[in-house]
């Protein structure tokens, strides 16, 4: 397979090396585990529904979705909604990690902040508050500069999904650029380079695995996104909504999956394309070696550049204001006065029940997505060579279906105990009477779905670090795991901190999975909020957002304080200087 | 060569693994026996989050029978059911509309069981055969914002002609047939009144123009009329009940004078289910009036089967409004047909 390690040969060739011929004990150990949940996880329930997808029934159905001018259409839709999210939000990310890193401008903390917000976007919230805010009626778009803006559609669906997405390319490329070796932007401004010279011939290049990498992820997010498409999608179908409908309003298991494959193929292909390109490359520049400083840009250009991401976020806290408003109005739009109803209704009623339930649960599986994430983008960087493609693919699966069809899959894989002749091999883990009242499948449903996260981020962050750094511990005789806890994890710790936040607020935010498998002993807090959006109720569907807000973002605090801050890996220049022409 | 094996001995062992846990056999369960019934009832409930808790409070009140729920859609419910079918989960389902039953009783997931309560149920909310009895009944209505029915210059519909108004030119939404219950029941009303599928779906080919856009949920026109995005939504009529119940003042329900299509909510025993004596009398019970009366004190304004039960003002009045003959399984057996046609005749027209 196209390992960034052995496709290197042309600047180090040292590390052209094979990995050591006898695997250690651990790197086996943390193989089997990995296998065994990514297994379990994804690839059993998505070849039971696959089973399904490609049953002889509905075989005449593929001849049908590739005749059809509305199903064609379904699929462009999807494919488009993709790549635009991915770009923009892509795009987003960059721009403020830019600002973050290489501008010299005030307020970047608070702006780190606000960029931080949209990791939580609990269900169709931020696409209600887009509506009520930019929508025909809108507080702004209506109010404000009187147009009857029809957001429904591709475009409200870009916005509200690319603003809620970006964080995550934003929170690892300034994880990368804080680690792209100032030394040698430095030497090139001294040899006269401009700065937009270096960021296109320098920066640019060197963070393509980490502009990449987010791409894919908001790719495969935005086509399996659900909750967006049906509050926003308007006319706009797409396979993931499509998929959701099947199963919803036709009661049609199998049309369903025959969706839910064809949505694996773009996922598949862009997936492939990506390693394709980037296997071929060297891009590591946390080597260890000393190096010089960074220069912010303190010239004109800065504020330009500043003054978009500003607008940005104020667009940001405009939508989750609406929400946090919302839940202390009677009825947003209609009655805005004040109130603490909807919220003592969550605090105080059977809602509370629900958000602890989460809050564990989520917690449960938060510190073992997270170890996962990391330890397949370690053996996929690192250790493996054949298969480490199938190994990054699988961990991946479980954002790349719609949720509706991992629930789906694993109601069919897992109703029930499993015998092999008389003996039992595997509890039931989803409905009545399952393991641990059916939370055990809960959190197995939150890992698969928040893995992809810390992969993605853990992968392009260690094909940044130079092999030699482990080598070196390796050659003085330490565990490759010992390696990897003292050496690779330091270095890699802000990707972590980003996939352990991304996987919490992902788990305390997720629907669509989670409502085929709660059982009477786990209520999810997702559910009753689409319960109380649904009846109208979006005072209440405000309050139990703005709760889980609050919840997700005690738990960055604790994560934060848990794997700590990450290590500074270059100086600033202490007087910000003009670049030399 | 021993070492390649060597080396690949972890996927390998991993691989197994998995392969042993998908490939074991789920048994059947041996219950379905009266005597194991532990008199506790779970229940998959398709009405909204507060309906179910108080239907299953009231239940125990009334019995002093345990009952838990999950509150599951339609789809979801079927979608559970069939993957479960060989050891039920859940003894009994309640709620969310008929056609579901249908589909499912025709899957063989259901357990037909006449109550002795559902006598007294007339024979348009319930199964011949017992697969289901209706618990309350929903009309399609038309719910409108007043305000800005007064900006356009309209009154309120009160027939579907009155839908093509001119001056509502992107000013209706209803939901898309093939993904809404709600908006095949329309489609299903158009077939009917006007005598087949050509002249309705003329109709709809007409309305096509004033519509803004076919929502994915039945409910959402609803909501978007109470945000004054449009100005009429073609919904149940109980949607937009809840809607002003909540605080929306400006909205207003109209029902067509031609006719109008309505849903059944039902309530099923489950095949295999493994208390099937304590869901027998969760059915029986939810036949009562007593427990069809307490939807409106959960913001649920359908109305009640039971003839005795009493009837909130907030339903629809089934004297006021008239109902169109409404065959579910015969609606069901021409969905496929008519939503795929709709999909390529209307919904993918341009707009004049």
């Amino acid at each position: 397979m196209l390992d960034v390690v052995e496709q290197a040969p042309a600047r180090t060739p040292e590390a052209a090396q094979p990995p050591p011929r006898r695997r250690e004990a651990s790197v086996r150990i943390a193989l089997v585990l990995c296998l065994v949940l990514v297994g379990l996880g994804s690839v059993v329930p998505i070849v039971a529904v696959l089973a399904k997808a490609l049953s002889p029934e509905a075989l005449p159905r593929y001849a049908d979705f590739f005749t059809s001018a509305v199903d064609l259409g379904i699929l462009r839709n999807t494919v488009v909604l993709g790549l635009l999210v991915g770009a923009l939000g892509t795009a987003v990310g960059l721009l403020f990690a830019f600002v973050q890193t290489r501008l010299d401008v005030p307020f970047k903390r608070t702006l780190h902040v606000i960029a931080m917000i949209p990791i939580v976007s609990p269900p169709f919230a931020v696409a209600t508050a887009a509506i009520v805010l930019y929508g025909r009626r809108g507080v702004i778009s209506y109010g404000v500069f009187g147009v009857e803006y029809d957001i429904y559609g591709l475009d409200g669906l870009v916005l509200v999904l690319s603003l809620s997405l970006f964080p995550v390319a934003y929170l690892g490329l300034v994880a990368m650029m804080r680690a792209l070796d100032p030394a040698m932007e430095e030497a090139a401004m001294i040899m006269g380079a401009s700065r937009l010279r270096v960021l296109r011939t320098l920066i640019l290049p060197l963070l393509a695995p980490g502009l990449v990498g987010p791409f894919l992820l908001l790719f495969v997010e935005a086509i399996a996104d659900l909750a967006n498409p049906l509050t926003l999608g308007g006319d706009y179908t797409v396979l993931a909504s499509r998929a959701y409908l099947a199963v919803i309003g036709e009661y049609d298991l199998t049309g369903a999956a025959v969706y839910s494959l064809i949505l694996l193929f773009p996922a598949l292909g862009l997936y492939v394309s990506q390693r394709y390109w980037l296997g071929r490359k060297v891009r590591t520049t946390v080597t260890g070696k000393p190096s010089g400083s960074v220069h912010l840009i303190s010239s004109w250009v800065r504020w330009p550049v500043y003054a978009v991401a500003l607008f940005i976020a104020a667009v940001i806290v405009s939508l989750y204001g609406t929400v946090v408003v919302g839940a202390f109005t009677e009825i947003l739009g209609v009655d805005n006065s004040f109130t603490l109803a909807h919220l003592r209704e969550v605090v105080t009623g059977p809602g509370l029940s629900a958000v602890i339930d989460t809050a564990v649960l989520a917690g449960i599986a938060t510190p073992i997505a997270g170890a996962l994430g990391m330890l397949i983008a370690w053996l996929v960087v690192r250790h493996l060579r054949r298969g480490s493609g199938w190994l990054d693919f699988a961990g991946t699966l479980g954002v790349a279906v719609p949720g509706t069809v991992l629930g789906i899959g694993y109601v069919l894989a897992y109703r029930g105990d499993r015998y092999l002749g008389d003996i039992p091999v595997l509890p039931g883990l989803v409905g009545g009477g399952a393991l641990a009242g059916g939370a055990a499948v809960v959190v197995l449903a939150y890992v698969t779905r928040s893995v992809p996260a810390g992969l993605r981020t853990g992968t392009a962050a260690l094909s940044q670090l130079d092999p030699h750094l482990e080598e070196a511990a390796t050659n003085l005789g330490a565990s490759p795991l010992r390696t990897f806890r003292q050496v690779t994890l330091p270095l890699i710790r802000s990707a972590l901190l980003t996939g352990l936040s991304y996987s919490f607020a992902r788990s305390m935010t997720s629907v669509s999975t989670i409502v085929l498998l709660v059982t009477p002993e786990t209520r999810i807090v997702t559910s009753q909020i689409l319960g109380a959006a649904n009846t109208g109720r979006y005072g209440v569907a405000f309050a139990y957002c703005t709760v889980l807000t609050v919840v997700v973002l005690a738990g960055f605090g604790l994560i934060r304080l848990l794997v700590g801050r990450d290590v500074p890996l270059h100086r600033i220049a202490e007087s910000p200087e003009r670049p030399r022409r | 060569m021993v070492q390649r094996i060597h080396r690949r001995v972890p996927p390998l062992l991993a691989a197994a693994l998995v392969a042993v846990v998908a490939a074991g056999c789920t048994r059947a369960a041996s219950s379905a026996d009266p005597a194991d019934d532990t008199g506790k009832v779970t229940v998959a409930c398709g009405a909204t989050e507060e309906w179910c808790a108080a239907m299953t409070a009231g239940f125990t009140r009334s019995t002093g029978l345990k009952a838990d729920f999950v509150r599951l859609s339609s789809g979801e419910a079927l979608a559970r059911l069939e993957a479960g079918k060989d050891d039920p989960e859940f003894d009994v389902w309640h709620g969310g509309p008929a056609d579901g039953y249908v589909a499912a009783s025709s899957r063989g997931l259901l357990e037909p069981y006449v109550s002795p309560n559902a006598a007294t149920i007339p024979a348009a909310y319930k199964d011949v055969a017992g697969a289901w009895t209706g618990v309350y009944a929903g009309a399609l209505g038309f719910c409108s914002n007043t305000r800005i029915l007064a900006e356009k210059g309209v009154a309120a519909p009160k027939s579907w002609r009155d839908l093509l108004a001119p001056a509502l030119r992107r000013n209706v939404a209803m939901a898309h047939p093939s993904t809404s219950g709600t908006a095949y029941a329309a489609l299903w009303t158009q077939v009917q009144l006007d005598g087949g599928a050509d002249p309705a779906f003329d109709y709809l080919a007409q309305l096509h123009s004033n519509i803004l856009q076919y929502t994915k949920s039945g409910a959402a026109p609803g909501q978007m009329v109470a945000r004054g995005e449009i100005a009429v939504g073609v919904v149940f009529s109980h949607d937009c009940v809840a809607l002003q119940q909540e605080g929306i003042k400006d909205l207003t329900v109209t029902f067509p004078s031609e006719g109008t299509g309505y849903e059944v909510g039902g309530v099923a025993l489950i095949k295999g289910a493994g208390n099937p004596v304590t869901a027998a009398r969760y059915v029986d019970w939810a036949l009562t009036p007593e427990s069809q009366q307490i939807g409106p004190t959960v913001q649920a304004f359908q109305r009640p089967t039971n003839p005795a039960a009493a009837v909130s003002p907030y339903a629809f009045d089934d004297r006021a409004v008239k109902l169109i003959e409404y065959d579910v399984a015969a609606a069901g057996a021409q969905k496929s047909v008519l939503t795929k046609r709709f999909d390529q005749q209307i919904a993918q027209a341009p707009k004049s």
